[in-house]
């Protein structure tokens, strides 16, 4: 079964996704500049806990008045497959990305209210300052109570708030683009990308948020557990027999996103979609599922656009 | 539930009236709030011997509104311990005002004598004119003052502000006496105005500060210069000043770079005295 939208047509299943524990950190920094400097440094190498240690992204650009100290800021969120394996690499990362980067400030961009945990990573970060941290305090007995830390580093200091909301959050949204070329998938995944990052909570963690590759469960090697999602390879798909590329299709591009609830994954992946079926040449789009094996969440792309 | 109290002829003596607070008054019916005891030298008598009290009770503090209308530079304890609403002096008020007082907002439109906020654990007070001697600081033998809450001074303080401060902020607009801070060990202290001597004297740290934006009269020898910078956790108070508690000199400040010395010394603390850079 499936179902056209602009003229491509959609299959009608489902983006298996999963959970996962994500937080939000915002970044400051003196400009811009150095703000997506720590930003990207921060989310590098961290696109699938297939082999990364945690998955990363941008969510998006803060403007200096959503900030706590008014400066331009990015916010970055961070997924693990556990409150520890989240904090660790948030730990790691903040350490050695943010803390060395010039002029940023890092802060809690998910609010108690809204966690469903808090990390105190500035327990750990703080050791960084090898006991000349000071403890800053805010709002005791009359507003809201915060903490952070401050840290001397050479440029001066770090300041770093102490407690990052976690939440339970949800990982593996994705949906395949498949074009008749090239060009004209990547232009679509581009521009399904640019729609995605509208939309607040979501982040795509691979490479300029897509994945080529795709990813399937196992390989006919022993040693690699997760290998190229051959089924959806054009290049192969007259000598693989278990290929699911569409004639007339000859590139495929993921999109792959992780989110901080099912809602904001499924209108994300609803906002990427409509924005690929406006571009010549696109011919099919999917999703990658694993029947139900794989995670809880079963996001359904005629539930995401809204198709009766 | 906004409740009016007008003073009639006030006593020679000093009349203590901790009951004028929210909490002692919500819930109550109005005969019941005029019968509320007030002490003047060693007599007992009631609130409305000495208050015209009209308008309502709330169900709970935080509801409740309380108005007096007139000067009680001799009433002393007015707003003491109070946990939750609004009280507003629209005149000056006596020793201890707002002493311990744990939540709720209390506003006096004149000045404050000794002993304003003292051991205060939470809650805004706002002090439009001058606050006397030890404002917000512990009682004597007591070893913590402030543990909590904001108190905003419109005008000028007197000696041992924020005496042994652990936690909460203190905003001057104006000039400070001697020995402001002494023995903090926590809390943030930002003055507008001039800074007298010995500030910060037997400081112990804990995150504590004293910022300085207006002149300083001299800096303990136990103060340690450290360097001359513009920290980014200074622009968080300063805009919290200027975007919740309405201090838009603190605004002016955002990329104000500070000379930074620590102490103090003399007790092995790590305070720090933040004096702002013409």
């Amino acid at each position: 079964m499936s179902f056209t939208l602009n003229g491509v047509g959609i299959e009608d299943t489902f983006a298996e996704g999963f959970g996962m524990w994500g937080a939000r950190i915002i970044i400051t920094a003196k400009n811009r500049k150095w703000a997506n400097i720590a930003a990207r440094e921060m989310t590098g190498f961290a696109t699938s806990v297939i082999a990364c240690d945690c998955e990363a992204g941008i969510e998006r650009q803060v403007p200096p008045e959503e900030t706590p100290d008014g400066r331009p800021g990015v916010s970055v969120m961070i997924f693990g497959f556990s409150k520890k394996r989240l904090a660790t690499p948030m730990l790691n990362r903040i350490g050695q990305c943010v803390l060395t980067c010039p002029t940023t400030a890092i802060f809690n961009g998910i609010p108690e209210e809204e966690a469903d945990d808090m990390l105190d990573v500035g327990a750990s970060l703080r050791f960084f300052g090898d006991g000349y941290q000071v403890k800053m305090r805010m709002g005791d007995g009359w507003g809201e109570r915060q903490r952070f830390w401050r840290i001397p580093v050479m440029e001066g200091e770090f300041l770093a708030e102490a407690k990052f909301g976690a939440i339970r959050a949800v990982a593996g949204g994705n949906f395949l683009i498949m074009g008749e070329n090239e060009d004209a998938t990547l232009e679509a995944s581009e521009k399904a990308v640019e729609a995605i990052l509208e939309v607040p909570g979501v982040i795509t963690p691979f490479p300029g948020g897509l994945c080529r590759s795709g990813s399937k469960v196992g390989s006919t090697y022993a040693f690699l557990k997760a290998s190229t999602n051959t089924p959806f390879c054009p290049a192969i798909k007259h000598t693989s027999p278990d290929s699911q590329v569409p004639a007339g299709c000859n590139s495929v591009l993921e999109v792959v996103l992780n989110g901080l609830d099912e809602p904001s994954v499924m209108k994300a992946m609803a906002a990427g979609i409509r924005a690929a079926t406006e571009v010549e040449g696109i011919k099919w789009i999917t999703a990658v599922n694993f029947a139900g094996k794989l995670g809880k969440f079963q996001m359904g792309l005629k539930d995401a656009l809204g198709v009766e | 539930m906004e409740l009016i109290l007008k003073p009639k002829k006030l006593p020679e003596l000093p009349l203590e009236a901790e009951v004028i607070t929210p909490d002692s008054v919500a819930g109550k019916t109005l005969k019941e709030v005029k019968a509320l005891p007030v002490y003047v030298g060693n007599t007992t008598e009631t609130l409305g011997k000495y208050f015209d009290i009209k308008g309502k009770t709330a169900e709970t503090p935080s509801d409740q509104l309380i108005a007096i209308q007139g000067e009680c530079a001799n009433v002393k304890y007015i707003g003491a311990g109070m946990t939750a609403g609004h009280l507003i002096v629209e005149g000056c008020v006596g020793m201890h005002a707002g002493a311990e007082m744990a939540g709720g907002e209390f506003i006096v439109t004149g000045s404050a004598a000794n002993w304003a906020g003292a051991e205060m654990k939470g809650g805004l007070m706002r002090i439009h004119g001058d606050a006397g001697h030890q404002l917000g600081a512990a009682y004597r033998g007591s070893p913590e003052g402030m543990t909590g809450g904001v108190i905003v001074v419109g005008g000028d303080v007197g000696l041992e502000a924020a005496a042994f401060m652990r936690r909460g902020m203190l905003i001057i607009h104006g000039n400070v006496g001697s020995f402001l801070g002494v023995h903090m060990n926590g809390g943030e202290i930002f003055v507008f105005g001039n800074v007298a001597r010995r500030f910060g004297a037997e400081a112990k740290g804990n995150g504590g500060f004293i910022a300085c934006f207006g002149e300083v009269e001299s800096i303990l020898p136990t103060y340690v210069y450290d360097t001359t910078f513009r920290p980014d956790f200074m622009k968080l108070y300063l805009r919290q000043l200027r975007d919740q508690l309405g201090i838009e000199v603190a605004g002016e400040h955002l990329e104000t770079s500070f000379r930074r010395y620590r102490g103090d010394i003399a007790v092995g603390g790590t305070a720090e005295i933040l004096i702002a850079e013409p």
